[in-house]
């Protein structure tokens, strides 16, 4: 028995030794504390689901890492609230201030000829900024600063994931994109002035556009045919084929087919095939005119040259504190009084920034089999460097950060800043189960929290809670793909099942479904605080934001709904205004729901594609099965069914839910099921460009709807010349590039070419003919609620679009840390916020 | 001499497996799709393809595999999180590092009130057999078994830590693992993994002593002179615990992933969930290092389970003849 214990102490103790092995491992520091008690000092206790990983303005991947990035780095210019007369903030508008710079110059034709800027696209600035500019450490922020992050951020040897931020959107910096991408493989025009058929195996067809993949290899230009067709960027390979084959080679042996055929051969390849050989033939023949224009069709392996840094548009001005930028896109930063546009808070509020020391003794080269250098900079407490009003001090992944103070921050000694930045401290926690978090906010442990479902009934009416819109649709999504809705009806061996699918093709069926959504009362259950919606966009989307113009608030966005949910407006009778008749609204109407249910069972066995005995199955497909997604299900599925209720559809009408994870939309794009809850956010103050989102089917969810084929015949008012009306018939996505000025299409009504006040009838125009397809059914406006401790208050409970509530720098504390702990003591832990 | 040359055995036989499975592991992660063109709104299209070539994640598998091995040989590199939100960029060594000390401590602390406590209601309700104790601690222990930890883990953080405000309802934050608050900030953790163990242990040990107590030899123990208690402890227990001593140590083994539902409700910076999540994104160098780890752990344990009946029972010897 003394063996045997002697043999359990041991074992014991081995436990103890390989537990201390294991902490050895870790960092040994002094306990750290998130919660603050000192009197005279403000903490705000905020929480986190997803601790933020890195913080590195070039490499960062998601918005996850921007918590930490927005309290360490400043702006040039930002927006503020805009007061009265009284002193009072004015709800939805704002005003634009310098911050870190002091000047912003259009200095375009003091450079124009130094950059041989031609043309009304390219634009120079001149950004002066403020001279006390400091890191954390003290060291002083000039210039030169700003122009050695941009080199380091276009670094072709880090490939920074943020490197397109300026060569991809709308801050476009002169020949950044080829330093970013000197050196990078693809395909690119044949050096070869002369045309031999020793090149033929190194000539690849293809008629895609740059930037698509073929052979696995990207094109880094397009073949000289699209340059000179002027096909825009937003024709593919096959559409540009079909334009060939429409206009001057019907009836030839180059068809849509062998033209997919021959996409990415070889030019002997194609000389070897008798099929693509005629094609090819037919090919030559029409476009041939003069030698060796073979190879206008051909692209051939090439990477992009090298670049010079002094060719990049960004360097040191006229004195150590004014950096020059030259845009290759115009982005109207100024007014033509010199003011500020919005532009310049939002495409322009600042441009990278490292702390140069810091980052290259960060640098990490590349490991075996890779030639990526990566950094550690603005990873953890030791590699980050602070340019803003709070710097890290506590980081710990997975668990918590801390933020204090900026001492060096220049804004602290800003007249403007005066009894603002009242937060000293803001501690941030890493909590994924909303539960716990619930109880410590209960606590008074943490300052905010978001309202759960499952307490909205009990917390919605407090007096601390408040309802955040946001610009994000909640949609139902409906299987587009003919194709693929009849494959969907059979089983794996190709047999039929007595499953019918292809009713849903039929627009009656969507529009039945879409009708039989009672929209305010699926909000009300299935969402926190949502309401419902109907169109595309919502008060989010502003169309004119200079002037305050939301879409949503216009007669011609107003009209769309009332005639895509049958309210008729020109009834004066009913609805004296068109407010009215917009207020009528429901999206609710199970009597034409059930018409039009039956009309598309009619229809559907009239055309054979669904029998009597058939039963209509659809999968509702998701990326999870929890409880919310779960509620949805059950809603929609029960109204459904309730609304084919005395239609031939009564009980054939089925339903089934399916986890598709991680690959949900990349399978509903792919027709793999037929519904799908799925919206989209993001370019709000852009619903021209966004409109991208539902007509372009490599991006839209009904990707099975050929957008480049859909016709739309409309009167464009007042946009001729001496303002006369342009009436076309275009394809969809035609509209779409006229409305955006792609290049290549027949008309620019870009922002930069047309007034906001005549773009809208267009977005208008073309959000109702999305909307009348019916693949995508908007059905709820998201709106968050949350709840705010009582130790501290927002500046305004008004959410601004552009300020949001104020956010850390107007914030208010109602008690020091020492008195809430008092006052949560004194409430025995327990905080009461019904 | 038996002993020595079945243990070198075993650790060839581990090590060919280990090679193995880690293998299949690196082909079979890299073999899943990638979808490189999934970028967002105004964003280069060619980025994520132009990253995975830089990475060399374009190259044959096996040529990867070698840089792989290669990397971690020489240089002791474990590469990058690259996919995982909470981990791009992050070294994967020491990430690891610094998430397994809480999820090591929480299972040794919870290991350590579990085992005695389950082990003694097991060998308290064996020698009360069908007797009110038993079956009192017979049902407590069916209930216990059939709830879900999480279930406890609620329950705790509720009662416990709010109502009753007796423990901090998250761990704290910082590296002061054996220091006072931190061990108080473990315990309701500590406390939702155990009451499972207990109840198991508990079981298991009744089970065993019950079947051993009824054995011929303890009536010859007991004829030979010993009172009951020297016979219960000397003889009865000790066979008991044959199969229940590997069952410990398999058990401490299989929670080193740490507890995904329990690290979540008290924000434990543990490592449950992490290997989920990297097969999730295809984190390619978080899944070898935790593949490596878990199938290293899984197999030493294995071995360690199985010399330990040689150690329990004296009868019980590795690799004789």
């Amino acid at each position: 028995m003394k063996t045997m214990a002697k043999r359990i102490v041991a074992g014991l103790l081995l436990v103890v030794m390989i537990c201390a092995a294991f902490t050895s491992c870790a960092e040994k520091k002094d306990g750290i504390q998130l919660i603050f008690t000192k009197a005279g000092e403000y903490t705000y206790n905020t929480y986190t689901a997803l601790s933020p990983s890195n913080w590195n303005e070039l490499t960062y991947q998601d918005n996850n890492d921007t918590q930490i990035m927005s309290y360490i780095g400043s702006s040039f210019f930002g927006f503020d609230f805009k007061y009265d007369a009284e002193g009072k903030i004015v709800p939805g508008e704002f005003e634009i201030i310098y911050e870190a710079a002091t000047k912003l110059e259009d200095v375009t034709a003091k450079y124009k000829e130094a950059w041989n800027i031609q043309g009304d696209k390219y634009m120079a600035y001149a950004i002066t900024l403020r001279n006390d500019l400091k890191w954390d450490d003290g060291t002083a922020i000039k210039a030169e600063d700003f122009v050695y992050t941009m080199k380091e951020q276009l670094n072709p040897d880090f490939q920074n994931y943020r490197a397109d931020s300026f060569y991809v959107g709308a801050t476009i910096i002169a020949n950044a994109k080829g330093y970013a991408k000197q050196g990078q493989a693809g395909l690119g025009a044949p050096t070869a002035e002369t045309y031999s058929e020793d090149l033929d195996a190194s000539l690849i067809f293809t008629l895609a556009a740059p930037g698509a993949i073929v052979n696995d290899k990207t094109l880094l230009e397009q073949c000289y045919l699209r340059t000179s067709m002027g096909f825009p960027a937003s024709y593919d390979a096959a559409k540009c084929a079909a334009y060939l084959i429409a206009n001057y080679l019907a009836d030839s042996a180059f068809t849509a087919e062998v033209a997919a055929k021959m996409e990415g051969k070889t030019f002997a390849e194609i000389k070897a095939d008798a099929e693509m050989k005629a094609a090819w033939d037919a090919l030559i023949k029409w476009w041939q005119t003069e030698p060796n224009e073979e190879l206008h069709f051909f692209l051939t392996d090439s990477e992009y040259p090298k670049v010079d840094w002094e060719k990049v548009g960004i360097f040191v001005g006229e004195n150590e504190y004014e950096i020059v930028v030259v845009l290759e896109k115009a982005l109207d930063l100024l007014d033509e009084e010199g003011n500020l546009t919005y532009k310049a808070a939002y495409n322009f509020a600042s441009l990278p920034l490292v702390h140069k020391a810091k980052y290259e003794a960060n640098k990490v080269e590349p490991v075996a089999g890779s030639t990526l250098w990566t950094s550690k900079y603005n990873s953890s407490v030791k590699t980050t460097a602070s340019w803003g009003p709070y710097k890290l001090t506590f980081f710990q992944s997975g668990k918590a950060y801390i933020l204090e103070k900026n001492e060096n921050w220049y804004g602290y000694g800003v007249k403007e800043n005066e009894g603002l930045y009242q937060t000293d401290r803001i501690v941030c926690e890493t909590i994924k189960e909303w539960n716990t978090a619930w109880l410590k906010f209960q606590a008074g442990e943490i300052d905010g929290i978001g309202i759960d479902v499952s307490i909205a009934q009990d917390y919605k009416n407090s007096e601390r809670a408040y309802f955040t819109p946001d610009d994000y649709v909640g949609s139902l999504q409906l299987q587009s793909m003919g194709e693929a809705l009849s494959a969907n009806e059979k089983d794996d061996n190709g047999n039929a099942q007595g499953i019918d699918k292809e009713i849903l093709g039929y627009a009656d069926f969507r529009k039945a479904l879409s009708l039989s959504i009672n929209r305010a009362d699926y909000t009300a259950k299935c969402t926190t605080a949502s309401k419902q919606g109907f169109g595309l966009f919502n008060s989010m989307h502003y169309y004119d934001v200079a002037n305050g113009g939301v879409f949503r608030d216009t007669d011609e966005a107003k009209k769309v709904l009332c005639e895509v949910y049958n309210v008729d407006y020109t009834d004066t009778t009913k609805y004296p205004t068109l407010d009215d008749a917009v207020n009528a609204i429901t999206g609710y109407d199970l009597d034409a729901a059930k018409a039009l249910f039956t009309k598309a069972y009619n229809d559907a066995i009239a055309a054979g594609t669904m029998t009597a005995d058939d039963k209509v199955e659809l999968v509702f497909g998701t990326g999870a099965i929890n409880e919310s997604v779960q509620r949805h299900y059950d809603y929609l599925t029960t109204a459904w069914k309730e609304a084919v209720k005395g239609t031939p559809l009564e009980g054939k009408l089925t339903f089934k839910i399916q986890d598709f994870s991680d690959a949900w939309a990349d399978d509903f794009m792919a027709g793999k099921y037929e519904i799908c809850m799925g919206g989209w956010s993001g370019a709000a103050w852009d619903p021209g460009y966004f409109l991208l989102a539902y007509l372009d089917p490599g991006t839209a969810f009904s990707a099975g709807w050929d957008t480049t084929k859909q016709m739309m015949t409309f009167t464009m008012k007042g946009v001729g010349e001496n303002g006369a009306d342009i009436t076309e018939t275009m394809s969809l996505m035609e509209w779409y590039d006229c409305l955006n000025g792609a290049t290549g299409a027949k008309y620019n009504w870009s922002s930069a070419a047309l007034a906001e006040s005549q773009r809208l009838q267009l977005i208008a125009a073309l959000e109702k003919e999305v909307l009348l397809k019916g693949y995508s059914v908007p059905t709820y406006n998201t709106f968050s609620a949350s709840l705010l401790s009582y130790k501290l208050d927002y500046v305004t409970y008004e959410y601004n679009t552009f300020m949001g509530y104020g956010g850390i720098k107007y914030m208010k504390f109602n008690m020091d840390d020492a008195g809430w702990r008092a006052n949560v003591k004194a409430e025995d832990g327990k905080l009461n916020y019904k | 001499m038996y002993m020595f040359k079945y243990i070198l055995k075993r650790i060839g036989l581990m090590l060919m497996t280990f090679s193995i499975i880690f293998v299949m592991c690196f082909v079979l992660i890299k073999l899943l799709p990638v979808n490189v063109d999934k970028v967002g709104f105004g964003e280069d299209p060619e980025k994520l393809k132009n990253l995975m070539e830089a990475r060399g994640y374009n190259k044959p598998i096996l040529e990867q595999l070698g840089l792989y091995i290669k990397r971690i040989v020489l240089d002791g590199d474990f590469g990058i999180g690259i996919n995982m939100p909470e981990f791009q960029g992050a070294d994967v060594w020491d990430t690891f590092t610094k998430m397994l000390p809480p999820t090591i401590l929480i299972n040794i602390y919870s290991s350590l009130f579990a085992v005695p406590i389950g082990i003694a209601l097991g060998i308290f309700a064996a020698l009360k057999k069908n007797k009110w104790q038993d079956h009192t601690i017979s049902t407590l222990v069916m209930v216990f078994i059939s709830v879900p930890s999480f279930v406890y883990a609620s329950l705790v953080l509720y009662i416990l830590c709010f109502e009753l405000n007796l423990f901090p309802k998250t761990m704290n934050p910082g590296y002061d693992y054996f220091s006072i608050d931190m061990f108080k900030s473990m315990i309701p953790a500590v406390l939702s993994m155990s009451f499972g163990s207990i109840a198991g242990y508990a079981r298991g040990t009744r089970a065993e002593l019950t079947e051993v107590l009824t054995s011929e030899f303890m009536l010859l123990a007991r004829t030979k002179g010993l009172t009951k208690s020297q016979a219960t402890t000397r003889h009865a227990l000790r066979n008991a615990m044959v199969p229940i001593f590997p069952s410990i140590i398999g058990e401490f083994i299989s929670v080193l992933s740490g507890s995904l539902v329990i690290e979540k409700i008290f924000a434990i910076p543990g490592v449950g969930g992490l290997y989920l999540a990297a097969i999730n994104s295809k984190d390619y160098d978080f899944f070898m290092m935790l593949s490596a780890f878990y199938l290293l752990v899984g197999l030493a344990a294995t071995l360690v389970i199985d010399l330990s009946y040689g150690i329990i029972d004296p009868r019980i010897r590795m690799g004789a003849k």
